[in-house]
């Protein structure tokens, strides 16, 4: 069907200003007042990318044996309470990096919660944890989540046939995963390891507070020293660029565009485990979900504990709360809104420019949002200094890099709209309008609010974009974490961590429960 | 049930706007005044400070009011109090925004005609060079600039010293004997303090200082320098405070900083096994004004003058020392006792604040290069 010209045009122009930051970086790197091997001369930018790319394989090589262990343990072996377990192992999903960090900066310092309690096993010998294995080891344990559950999914939809017939076969068990399993896997496990490299590479947060030089702490470290000027756009834009290289590759394994299977897939009975490596297997959960989930948590509240022991006023981020509450219901609707049009264009009229919006929109998804933030703090400054510093240049940040949540949720469930639907409604002579309130809306309302509820939560997680472009005045939560946290006032940060952790926990809970009875 | 949603979709959104407007402002002019009545200053000299800035204000037939942006590279624990302060005694309406003075010098750089601030507060003279150096700040009248010692003002009256800091050491008595530590700065380059070190590479003062190291001693005896102490493994702090802390903690033997904090932990705690070392001479030991200047994209520089004659103040000037342990710079205000004798310390005597400006880029960039 061809487009209707309205339509195509208000995508023209949400796409043109979602561009905006890429474009405005692209402006920007062919404009430089000095030569760009003279970034590479004078400051330090091979060790800044050797840096970020061993964390980007050191984490995604670390979460996918994680990720893939849980789900086959998970799936494929008889576990008595796998459902609580799986929730548990997902949980960790709602700790922000820059709180992950926080909570195991302060439980291994010398003086911390963990040294104190475990120090008769001379855990005082431990001097802190920081750099690339502190960095490491908190962005495994918060990414890991994602692997689980794409692959867990991927996993009980897999037909079983080929591991039957290996089995008959002959074959060894563990062989049956190495050689068949995994590799049939291939695709969810190259899309969730790009994903979480994703997150690897634009995480600001848990390297700014272990103090491991990647190119992100770079960008902000400059951004504190003052030089807002070519370094701080050279890297903003080299981050974007390796974003967008590794966003491009993990589309190409997109599980959804792939070839449908066809019927219902044999599921394998679930396989009876000895006693004693059931005793193994929960002493594994024990210790992921120790780390994951209770060590964080465990010194959020002794810290909050401490705090309102020391009279700490709670009031102090009730500006916080309101501000967080407000930017991320303002994005969430906007992003419902702005959405619309994209979903109709996408899913309804198969287009070339189609296809190309929906290719751009979930590469924004990739940017990272230091680097946006970076892009729209010049492009505000320096094209429309009247939007400069205010609440509306923040809400669209977020929504260029949370709008493609949205959209996904808006296309998930316009896939029910058929296109017959449509036509009937229009061979009856209802207006597209009409048809569009009366037909669609009803059927996709849902979805969209499931995409509006994802970008409501990640706005209200987001740091650096805030750091850079809130109102003078506005905080966030996020926000009061990190500045109270900067200044050592752990206790003061609490609060607010807790408060944040809560919210997001709850849809992250109703997600992972529905993805195993599911 | 459609229209109902979107019935209460658009309430949402409406009433939200509505909140997100308000939210902001009020809720800082909230906090602050909160503060402000908690805060350890004020109740004595309130009365004579109204006095004081009703006087000032008389002089200059300004009217003041309105609202003022005022743009804080001092950090909200040691400013907040005075600037509710101000804004109770004056009725004027203070939004602040707290970052590091470096972040907030190059904001205002980027930012130039456009900016939303009145007035720029930072906590170390090279930033507000940065400023000066852009002619983003007015020419402050004499009478706020001859407030202070001529060392602690910009040549071109660009902006003027609030209150007084010294580089200096903090060590742990417990592990550094006085024997063993340098003159000068360049002295930390020694095998002997191999891991013993600690900095915060990010902070103002740090930049500074290192500007002042180049201007004195000139960019390959710093990169030297720099590329050497990193190499001989130290602690990096995110800034000064921390490095009080771990020495305090056992944690760390010796960091650079500025003197006031190791003051506020021993007021806390007399006993804490630290103490401060001032160098003998050089960049190490250089002595800076905190400051202020106005900037010329001010829409209210009636507010934004009486502010900084406001830092002026005796009560201002009283909590600078007594409570943030710094030097006061007006005369006939008592130094805190914790305090040196500021005369006996040996500060480079020929610094020219805007020509360390002209160096902060380059020492950013020695930073950088060196591995920080």
């Amino acid at each position: 069907m061809k487009t209707p010209k309205a339509l195509a045009s208000i995508n023209m122009v949400i796409l043109s200003i979602f561009l905006m930051p890429v474009f405005y970086m692209v402006w920007r790197f062919f404009t430089f007042t000095r030569s760009f091997e003279s970034f590479f001369d004078s400051w330090n930018v091979y060790g800044l990318l050797f840096n970020t790319i061993s964390m980007f394989f050191a984490v995604v090589i670390s979460s996918l044996v994680l990720g893939l262990l849980i789900s086959i343990i998970l799936i494929r072996f008889k576990i008595t309470g796998s459902k609580i377990l799986f929730t548990l192992c997902t949980l960790p999903l709602v700790i922000p990096s820059y709180i992950g960090a926080l909570t195991y900066i302060s439980a291994f310092s010398p003086k911390g919660l963990y040294v104190q309690i475990f120090s008769f096993t001379g855990l005082s010998e431990i001097n802190g944890i920081e750099g690339f294995i502190g960095s490491w080891i908190v962005l495994t344990l918060f990414t890991y989540p994602y692997v689980l559950l794409i692959c867990s999914s991927a996993l009980r939809n897999l037909d079983s046939t080929v591991e039957e017939a290996a089995r008959s076969l002959g074959v060894k068990r563990f062989r049956i995963y190495t050689s068949v399993v995994i590799p049939r896997l291939k695709k969810p496990i190259i899309y969730s390891g790009l994903l979480v490299g994703l997150y690897v590479i634009s995480d600001f947060g848990a390297v700014s507070l272990m103090r491991y030089s990647t190119v992100t702490k770079a960008i902000y470290t400059y951004y504190e020293f003052s030089l807002l000027g070519d370094p701080i756009i050279f890297y903003s834009g080299l981050l974007i660029f390796l974003a967008l290289i590794i966003s491009f590759i993990q589309r190409g394994s997109d599980v959804s565009r792939s070839a449908k299977v066809s019927g219902t897939p044999r599921i394998p009975a679930r396989v009876e485990l000895s006693s004693r490596s059931k005793l193994l297997v929960y002493f594994f959960f024990a210790v992921v979900i120790f780390f994951g989930l209770m060590l964080p948590v465990s010194v959020l509240s002794y810290w909050l504990i401490r705090g309102l022991s020391l009279g700490n006023d709670v009031r102090a981020v009730f500006g916080g709360v309101v501000g967080s509450f407000s930017a991320s219901i303002i994005t969430s609707i906007l992003a419902i809104i702005i959405s619309m049009p994209i979903v109709i264009m996408v899913s309804q009229y198969r287009s070339k420019f189609g296809d190309f919006i929906e290719k751009i929109i979930l590469a924004l998804y990739g940017l990272p949002h230091l680097a946006v933030g970076v892009s729209i703090l010049f492009i505000t400054v320096k094209i429309f200094p009247s939007i400069y510093q205010s609440f509306f240049a923040l809400v669209i940040s977020y929504l260029i890099v949370f709008l493609p949540q949205a959209v996904g949720g808006g296309q998930a469930s316009m896939e029910q709209v058929k296109t017959s639907y449509i036509d009937a409604s229009s061979s009856l002579g209802k207006s597209k309008i009409e048809t569009f309130r009366k037909v669609t809306f009803p059927l996709i309302y849902r979805g969209l609010l499931a995409g509006g509820a994802l970008v409501f939560l990640s706005t209200m997680k987001e740091l650096p974009q805030t750091l850079l472009l809130r109102p003078t005045g506005f905080d966030t939560m996020a926000v009061d974490v990190w500045s109270f946290a900067s200044e050592g006032l752990f206790t003061q940060a609490a609060f607010s961590a807790f408060i944040l952790l809560a919210i997001s926990a709850i849809p992250t809970y109703i997600l992972s429960t529905r993805n195993l009875s599911g | 049930m459609n229209k109902k949603s979107i019935a209460l979709i658009s309430v949402l959104l409406m009433l939200f706007a509505a909140c997100a407007g308000e939210a902001g402002p009020q809720g800082e002019a909230g906090a602050a005044g909160a503060q402000g009545a908690q805060g350890p200053s004020g109740e004595v000299s309130d009365a004579q400070v109204a006095a004081a800035v009703e006087a000032a204000l008389a002089d200059e037939e300004a009217e003041v009011g309105g609202t003022l942006v005022i743009y804080s590279g001092r950090k909200e624990s040691l400013v907040a109090d005075v600037i509710a302060a101000f804004a109770a005694e004056t009725g004027v309406e203070v939004e602040v925004r707290y970052a590091k003075s470096a972040a907030l010098a190059g904001t205002l750089a980027l930012e130039g005609a456009i900016s939303p601030a009145d007035v720029f507060l930072s906590q170390d003279p090279v930033s507000l060079g940065v400023v000066a150096k852009d002619g983003l700040f007015d020419v402050l009248p004499e009478d706020i600039l001859d407030n202070v010692p001529a060392w602690a003002v910009d040549q071109r009256g660009y902006w003027v010293g609030t209150s007084g800091r010294s580089r200096s050491l903090v060590v742990d008595t417990r592990d550094v004997m006085d024997s063993e530590l340098p003159g000068t700065i360049y002295g930390l380059n020694d095998e002997k303090f191999r891991g013993r070190l600690g900095l915060a590479p990010s902070n103002s003062s740090f930049i500074a200082m290192v500007s002042c190291m180049i201007e004195q001693d000139g960019e390959e005896k710093v990169a030297e320098w720099l590329t050497a102490i990193n190499g001989l493994g130290y602690t990096e702090y995110p800034k000064n405070s921390p490095q009080v802390a771990a020495a305090a903690a056992g944690e760390l033997d010796i960091g650079m900083i500025n003197h006031y904090y190791t003051l506020r932990t021993l007021a806390e705690a007399g006993d804490t096994p630290i103490k401060n070392v001032f160098l003998d001479g050089g960049c190490g030991a250089m002595v800076m004004p905190a400051g202020a200047g106005v900037l010329s994209s001010s829409q209210n520089k009636p507010a934004a003058l009486a502010f900084i004659e406001y830092l002026h103040s005796t009560s201002a000037q009283e909590h600078f020392t007594n409570t943030v342990y710094e030097f006061p710079l007006v005369a006939g205000i008592t130094p805190n006792a914790l305090l040196p004798d500021i005369n006996s310390l040996n500060s480079p005597s020929d610094l020219n604040w805007s020509a360390l400006a002209l160096w902060q880029e380059k020492a950013v960039e020695l930073i950088a290069a060196a591995g920080f």
